[in-house]
């Protein structure tokens, strides 16, 4: 077993180097090539100074590049961060500044933009990859690393305020390869999708579990993400047999090339995560794929992936939400009730995470890492951190677990409890809702008023009355949303979920 | 009235405005600078059905017809020319 993630590289490059590690852009780059070239990287960060435990960042557009950068910072004994390329320079600056990164890779034009944007001089910044040559391409010398070090950080968006970087060492990322490896038998035929950006939790299965089986990873054409047409073609063409990505992506496809889904023959697994599918939804894609196995994933960033549920087409038809199931293999998960005790079949809690696929804490900030890590209190005989997820769910008889939602969407209004997501899930289960969104708004009088967001499928009309109407047979009373606005469109962050923090800024700024 | 041209880069660079890019060219490239998402493109076709009361099939939201405002209007100008009667 590897315990460092570039060794999964090195190991599939000695059993298949002629075979295509990734492909991306018409350009393709086999093991040997993917290993070669990262070990001339890492001679030249060497160069530039980067040793054990350097941060560098990786910006610049997603490529097979972007590989050969994880791979060679991390066999330099760095630790890379992959920068979203679309974000503002000052939010760039601030991620650099905030790891104190030695260097970046990136392109003329972003540098320039954050040459304007940084306080202080990079270290380095290496802009064309012309020099790779002039380095060896054999490994660079062991800097003592172990697989307790950072690999990577991962930048998510605070619900409030600034971005936090998510410290993943090589065990934690590799623990839930391991896991993955042996649950979907990745194996060196298949040919594993990348559609999530490389700054997005899910791209390490993609990448990685690609390189630990030898497998090929493919990288969605930036230029065809948008449109679902083409995304479907691609696939096809591709030979994509295992799927990963967000649901609304999914959803897309659904909506705008449900046609296409019969020759999508080559697909043996799709995974999704990062949100909650709508049932519909969900239950047209089991339809449409009858022969794949669909597996819903869910884990914060901070622990990977942590619980897994393979969808069953015999209980689909009744089901009312989707099981988020049981823990993954080397994880234990289990709620905590608001007593403080470990929730029993039919109770509801917050989840915690333990075990060695959940993050050392946040780069920089000591305090929030304690306040999401904390001692495991129910094991007292020596010290253990457990991940706090913030989430709410509900154990199950068969010992998996129902999301119910965000401890914070959990809001008092009139002195009921109300969960904003089943409020969502009674507006999309209306044929013509597309997406759907609950805000709450503070309101001295009663705790909070609702607000929803709602998106219809084109060319139908649907009152905010006849929407209420049918709500009012799926939650209670009390539950229904005061207000029902229309868009086109609800916002998305630019991991692709609904940007909730927007919606709620402008629904509070319209109501002012 | 303003032309089908002018329309489209309004709509085009109001999308832009809101992910913070302030300056677009005509000619220039909406998917790899990020105007164009997943999201964003259905509201541009919903807008160009509305406004211009053309249907745009599914198989016709691709890159090639929406990599810039220019290939927009082209798209919709044909579309146009296909039917005078309609308007």
């Amino acid at each position: 077993m590897a315990y460092l993630l570039h060794q999964l590289l090195t190991r599939s490059a000695e059993s298949y180097p002629e075979k295509a590690a990734v492909s991306a852009g018409g350009r393709v780059l086999t093991y040997r090539e993917l290993d070669e070239q990262s070990n001339q990287l890492a001679h030249l960060l060497r160069a530039r100074g980067v040793n054990k435990g350097d941060r560098v960042g990786i910006f610049f557009p997603k490529a097979a590049e972007s590989l050969v950068a994880m791979l060679g910072i991390s066999k330099a004994g760095g630790v890379y961060i992959p920068m979203d390329t679309q974000q503002p320079a000052q939010r760039a600056a601030y991620l650099i500044e905030n790891c104190a990164m030695k260097g970046v890779l990136t392109t003329g034009p972003l540098l320039q933009a954050l040459e304007t944007a940084l306080k202080a001089p990079l270290g380095f910044a290496m802009v064309s990859w012309q020099s790779l040559a002039e380095f060896p391409a054999t490994a660079v010398p062991d800097c003592g690393q172990t697989t307790h070090d950072l690999a990577y950080i991962l930048y998510t968006s605070g619900s409030t305020g600034r971005p936090k970087g998510v410290m993943i060492s090589h065990q934690n990322a590799l623990t839930f390869v391991y896991w993955c490896a042996g649950i979907f038998k990745i194996c060196p035929e298949d040919r594993l999708s990348n559609h999530a950006p490389l700054h997005f939790d899910l791209s390490v299965l993609d990448v990685y579990n690609a390189l630990e089986a030898g497998a090929t990873v493919c990288m969605v054409p930036p230029e065809i993400a948008a449109f679902p047409s083409s995304l479907a073609n691609w696939i096809d063409a591709q030979q994509i047999t295992v799927w990963y990505s967000v649901p609304s992506a999914l959803i897309l496809l659904l909506l705008h090339a449900e046609g296409k889904f019969a020759a999508l023959t080559r697909i043996r697994i799709l995974l999704f995560a990062g949100e909650v599918f709508p049932m519909k939804y969900l239950r047209q894609l089991a339809g449409l794929l009858p022969d794949v196995e669909l597996y819903n994933l869910y884990g914060p960033t901070e622990t990977n992936v942590c619980t897994y549920y393979q969808v069953d087409r015999a209980l689909l038809p009744a089901q009312e939400r989707l099981p988020i199931g049981r823990a993954c293999a080397n994880t234990e998960v289990f709620a905590v009730t608001d007593r403080n005790t470990i929730a029993q079949v039919g109770e509801t809690g917050e989840l915690y995470v333990r075990g060695p696929g959940v993050t050392c804490g946040y780069w920089g900030d000591v305090e929030k890492t304690r306040k999401m890590l904390v001692p495991n209190v129910f094991q007292p005989h020596f010290e253990e951190k457990a991940y706090r997820t913030g989430d709410l769910v509900k154990l199950l008889e068969d010992g998996s677990y129902d999301f119910l939602g965000r401890i914070d969407s959990m809001i008092k209004s009139r002195g009921y409890r109300i969960e904003l997501g089943e409020i969502e899930a009674a507006m999309l289960s209306h044929p013509a809702v597309r997406e759907a969104s609950a805000i709450p708004l503070p309101d001295q009088e009663i705790g909070a008023r609702i607000h929803a967001v709602v998106a219809l499928h084109d060319g139908i009309d649907l009152t905010a009355a006849a929407l209420l109407q049918h709500c009012s047979s799926h939650i209670p009373k009390y539950m229904l949303p005061e207000f029902i606005e229309f868009r086109e469109a609800l916002p998305k962050t630019s991991t692709g979920k609904i940007d909730r923090v927007k919606l709620a800024s402008e629904s509070l700024a319209a109501r002012a | 009235m303003e032309s089908t041209r002018q329309q489209i880069y309004d709509f085009v660079a109001g999308i832009a405005r809101q992910k913070g890019i302030s300056d677009i060219g005509a000619g220039e490239g909406l998917t790899e600078n990020g105007i164009i998402d997943s999201l964003a493109i259905f509201r541009l076709v919903s807008f160009l059905e509305d406004t211009f009361g053309v249907r745009i099939a599914d198989d016709e939201i691709v890159n090639e017809n929406f990599a810039s405002v220019d290939t927009v209007d082209r798209l919709v100008t044909t579309k146009l020319e296909r039917r005078p009667a309609a308007r």
